[in-house]
């Protein structure tokens, strides 16, 4: 038993989350979901405490709990509401959060992206899906979970070594030692000491300097899926 | 113990790609499963970004777009095949499709899933008693009907 010493409370927090999700699972009554949200919410408070960094500074602290925090309550919500167009639009919250936490990470184009692909493409195509086939309301299939115990057992095994195995790994969490320019193979992706990590520019020349055979595969392989979408979509004649 | 605030981002990442796991294993709705697939992708390009960040290189950074790309392929040929899966079956239910899993392996769907679900009873309507006198339709009113529809219950009145 000593090898749990010190992470009690990251330990016992998920397992308060994990027996929250499964209370909180499409198909108990009222009481048990209340009482799942009662566990989520202890959950919460411990993962908060525990990495809680008092030394920081107080934004970035502000910014990380409000983005993580929306994050994953949305990411919860999504997976456990049993309206898939509730689903959808939690689903668009929690891709704005995750945004929120590139943008604190200084990665101002990537959640830019991000929101124009997610948030403003894929949830309104998934939205018009939905409204084609959901028009005869609430359905059976959405109340009803499936093996949701082993399914949690599962993600949050893999959470609690995840976590555990990084907290006793500082050498993984410390930055790499820098190596000469000459070795490196992508040079234009390693900006200067000074220099500032998230813009365009470099951002640009990376991607068109080390990256463009890739770039160019990308686009071909965009090209190559939508001719796959139009070609697997339905006639409009068979009536969509 | 705590190394740098790195690690907190790296446990919202563990987080999100958990949640999507448990959607995607649990969910029985086509496109919620879907969505809980872009919810994993979230948790890795989080997780992609932080190291990025950590090492001060930008190859994190254009990971996630390139993933992000693929995300964008996939979401359109994933929605074309649900199209077409509607098309068939009328239905966003994964049950319906148990029949296309491996030989030998049992049905995932338990018997009381696989029962129609039982039929939602009609309300009562009230019963109510036949009253008045049956209006007179002659050819004469019914075009009268069809050229003014404001006149319609003049019939009835006059009758």
């Amino acid at each position: 038993m000593t090898g749990i010493a010190g992470y009690e409370l990251l330990l016992v927090s998920l397992v308060l989350a994990a027996l929250g999700i499964w209370a909180l699972m499409p198909g108990r009554p009222v009481s048990v979901r209340c009482l799942g949200w009662g566990l989520g919410l202890l959950a919460a408070l411990g993962l908060g405490v525990r990495f809680f960094e008092p030394s920081g500074p107080v934004v970035e602290n502000a910014l990380f709990y409000t983005f993580g925090g929306s994050a994953l309550l949305c990411g919860t919500l999504m997976i456990t509401c049993r309206n898939p167009v509730y689903g959808a639009l939690w689903f668009a919250l929690a891709t704005l959060a995750t945004c929120g936490l590139f943008l604190v990470q200084g990665a101002p184009f990537l959640s830019a992206a991000t929101i124009i692909v997610y948030a403003g493409a894929i949830i309104v195509t998934f939205l018009f899906v939905m409204m084609l086939a959901q028009q005869s309301g609430a359905t059976a299939y959405d109340q009803r979970a499936r093996q949701p115990l082993i399914a949690i057992l599962a993600a949050f095994t893999l959470v609690g070594a995840l976590l555990v195995t990084l907290d006793r790994s500082p050498a993984a969490l410390q930055p790499a030692p820098p190596v000469a320019q000459i070795e490196i193979a992508n040079p234009l992706s390693h900006p200067g000491e000074h220099e500032s990590l998230g813009t365009l520019r470099g951002l640009g020349r990376s991607l068109f300097g080390d990256y463009l055979f890739a770039v160019e595969v990308a686009g071909t392989l965009l090209l190559v899926a939508s001719i796959g979408a139009i070609a697997i979509a339905p006639r409009r004649s068979q009536g969509t | 113990m705590m190394t740098g605030d790195i690690e907190r981002y790296l446990a919202v990442g563990a987080g999100l790609f958990a949640l999507g796991a448990i959607g995607f294993l649990t969910r029985r709705n086509l496109i919620m499963i879907f969505l809980s697939v872009e919810l994993m992708m979230h948790g890795v390009g989080l997780t992609f970004v932080s190291f990025g960040r950590l090492h001060h290189t930008l190859e994190g950074q254009v990971f996630t777009i390139f993933s992000l790309t693929v995300a964008a392929c996939e979401a359109g040929v994933a929605l074309a095949l649900i199209l077409a899966i509607f098309q068939l079956s009328k239905s966003l239910d994964l049950d319906l499709w148990t029949d296309l899993r491996e030989a030998g392996l049992p049905n995932p769907a338990s018997p009381e899933e696989l029962a129609p679900p039982p039929e939602q009873e009609h309300p009562q309507y009230p019963t109510l008693t036949p009253a008045g006198r049956a209006p007179v339709l002659d050819r004469r009113t019914v075009a009268a009907q069809s050229q003014n529809p404001c006149t319609k219950n003049e019939p009835l009145v006059h009758s």
